[in-house]
């Protein structure tokens, strides 16, 4: 008896956690549902008016479209460049490497609002306007360290005498890379994708320097009305976006399962 | 007869030096996309920021023509800069505090735990990182605020009589923070935690230790590194992060990453918020040089991951 009571309170002490994890996505879900006028939790009856009174916003459905475009685009880019990066970085011999693998992965280091304002002063040097390209760069250094940690982690102790054996069949480079190499790193490759596409879709603070009135991303789109309003139309936004994540996640788990995404990680 | 083999074996390393520059230009072609995309759009970025954070301050264009070092001078003298120094680096420290103590009883729940059950716990710890970060700390918003969920509990218990003021203030900045980089650190601990092979575990629960002393005298010392890799990376996300001071704290709050922002979007003056960001871009990487000696100095021979 007195054996189970720490694991008892071991228990106890894990699911307050999980509670405190859980209880801002939960309330963000529920108090979309009240029907008074400001946001109040737990929720005064229910309804589903500030899901239809979105169609009043269409500026959230023209940032979401845009947000959607800009991951894309982020995590396509970022993940083709990453994993032809991360395959010069693992099997080849060359001068500078640390610097350049370095160089690669310090925008981990970089605090981004420094970057976002670097970026921000070269954009209006240069002349390049708000726009999804410009969001797009942005995004692709941000992404970049993680797709080559993911795509990296995933070549070390590949067993190279497979390739060997598909050129020594006649097999020319290209065709060995999509019918060998990329199949094999397929699951560093995705999971490389995917955590690019959140962290672009997800970023508010680079975006935040970059975006004009007419180019705005869904993070600032909210931390902006959010400033100036205090009605349940946020949590209903908040709340489509959650639940967007959630079936993106059931997906991927459909299809790769979870634990192999993140067991790559490390 | 000599000089027909001195010409095929001067053939043969020509051939050998163009598949060997052959493999140097591929190598090169690999990396010139990334490489162009950071040189561009990351090196010379910063690099002009830097050389602004050295111009003086101009009403009319933003950043003037002389150069000065009067803008690190300003910051690094005046007590309320230095405030927000000392508060930037003690919200990273208790975050990073509460984020291990957390972190640590979850981790060992789910190295533990099989199939299915660790599956869906991993996806709730990880979830967070995965929701955006803005609707998080919105979500805490909500919780927080004067007549928020945590204020009206304790309102109804009686624990209170007005509300307290809880948004806004460190503590909530602290609370979004923890929220928001918990995952990593249960990920570094639980990659420790299962590098440590069971039978040492029983073996001290078989010699007749209590579970306490098998905690103390053998996970904790086995887990140090993940514990501290975990700390360097939650200390330097958390000293850097913007969102989370910005909707938590806000103006009331002031936190170097905000100084920064302020000074470029609502003063424009450029080059005391660049001096800001590379001030703050030096505590961060001196943390992480400082972290790492520590590490290299207390867990010598046992790897990190």
């Amino acid at each position: 008896m007195s054996r189970k009571l720490p694991k008892y309170f071991f228990n106890f002490v894990c699911l307050l956690v999980y509670i405190f994890l859980l209880a801002p996505i939960v309330v963000v879900l529920l108090s979309s549902l009240t029907t008074t006028e400001y946001i109040v939790f737990p929720p005064e009856g229910l309804t589903l008016r500030w899901y239809t009174e979105l169609i009043e916003h269409p500026e959230f459905m023209q940032s979401f479209t845009l947000s959607t475009i800009v991951a894309f685009g982020t995590a396509i880019i970022s993940t083709a460049i990453g994993t032809l990066a991360s395959l010069a970085v693992v099997r080849r011999q060359f001068k500078g490497k640390t610097a350049i693998v370095q160089l690669v992965g310090s925008p981990l280091l970089i605090p981004s609002v420094v970057f976002g304002v670097a970026l921000l002063q070269f954009y209006s040097w240069i002349g390049l306007a708000a726009s999804p390209l410009a969001l797009i760069l942005g995004h692709i250094i941000l992404t970049v360290p993680f797709v080559m940690r993911l795509v990296v982690a995933s070549l070390v102790g590949f067993d190279r005498s497979i390739e060997q054996a598909a050129l020594n069949l006649g097999a020319g480079p290209m065709k060995v890379f999509f019918q060998i190499t990329l199949p094999i790193i397929k699951s560093g490759v995705i999971a490389g994708a995917i955590f690019a596409f959140i962290t672009s879709f997800d970023d508010l603070t680079v975006a935040l320097f970059i975006v004009s009135t007419d180019v705005v991303t869904l993070p600032v789109r909210i931390y902006t009305y959010m400033q100036y309003q205090y009605d349940p139309i946020i949590t209903s936004v908040s709340s489509i976006m959650i639940l967007f994540t959630i079936v993106l996640m059931l997906v991927i788990e459909r299809v790769l399962g979870v634990g192999k995404v993140f067991s790559s990680k490390n | 007869m000599q000089a027909g083999i001195g010409t095929g074996h001067d053939l043969l390393l020509q051939q050998k030096k163009k598949n060997l520059n052959k493999k140097r230009l591929d190598t090169w072609l690999l990396l010139l996309p990334t490489l162009g995309i950071f040189i561009f759009f990351f090196l010379l970025p910063l690099f002009f920021l830097f050389i602004t954070s050295f111009k003086n301050f101009d009403a009319s264009t933003g950043v003037g023509n002389e150069w000065t070092l009067q803008n690190y001078i300003k910051f690094m003298t005046d007590p309320f800069y230095l405030g927000v120094v000392w508060r930037t680096v003690k919200i990273a420290l208790l975050t990073t505090l509460i984020t291990i103590i957390i972190s640590y009883p979850v981790a060992f729940q789910i190295s533990r735990s099989k199939g299915r059950a660790r599956n869906y716990l991993t996806l709730l710890v990880l979830s967070p990182l995965l929701i955006s970060m803005v609707i998080r700390c919105y979500g805490w918003v909500i919780l927080l605020s004067n007549n928020g969920v945590v204020n009206n509990t304790l309102l109804k218990l009686g624990f209170i009589d007005q509300p307290l003021t809880l948004l806004y203030t460190e503590l909530s900045v602290v609370i979004g923070m923890v929220h928001v980089l918990f995952p990593y650190m249960v990920l570094s601990i639980m990659g420790s935690l299962e590098k440590i092979d069971p039978s040492v575990i029983r073996a001290s629960q078989n010699l007749g230790a209590s579970s306490f002393r098998t905690f103390f005298s053998i996970l904790l010392p086995l887990t140090l590194p993940g514990v501290f890799a975990g700390s360097v990376m939650v200390f330097s996300l958390s000293v850097s992060s913007f969102v989370t001071p910005a909707i938590l704290g806000g103006p009331q709050v002031k936190v170097m990453s905000y100084l920064t922002y302020e000074q470029v979007a609502v003063m424009l003056n450029w080059p005391y918020g660049g001096a800001i960001g590379f001030l703050l871009i030096l505590i961060a990487t001196i943390t992480i040089i400082a972290y790492s000696k520590i590490l290299a100095r207390s867990e010598k021979g046992v790897a990190i991951q």
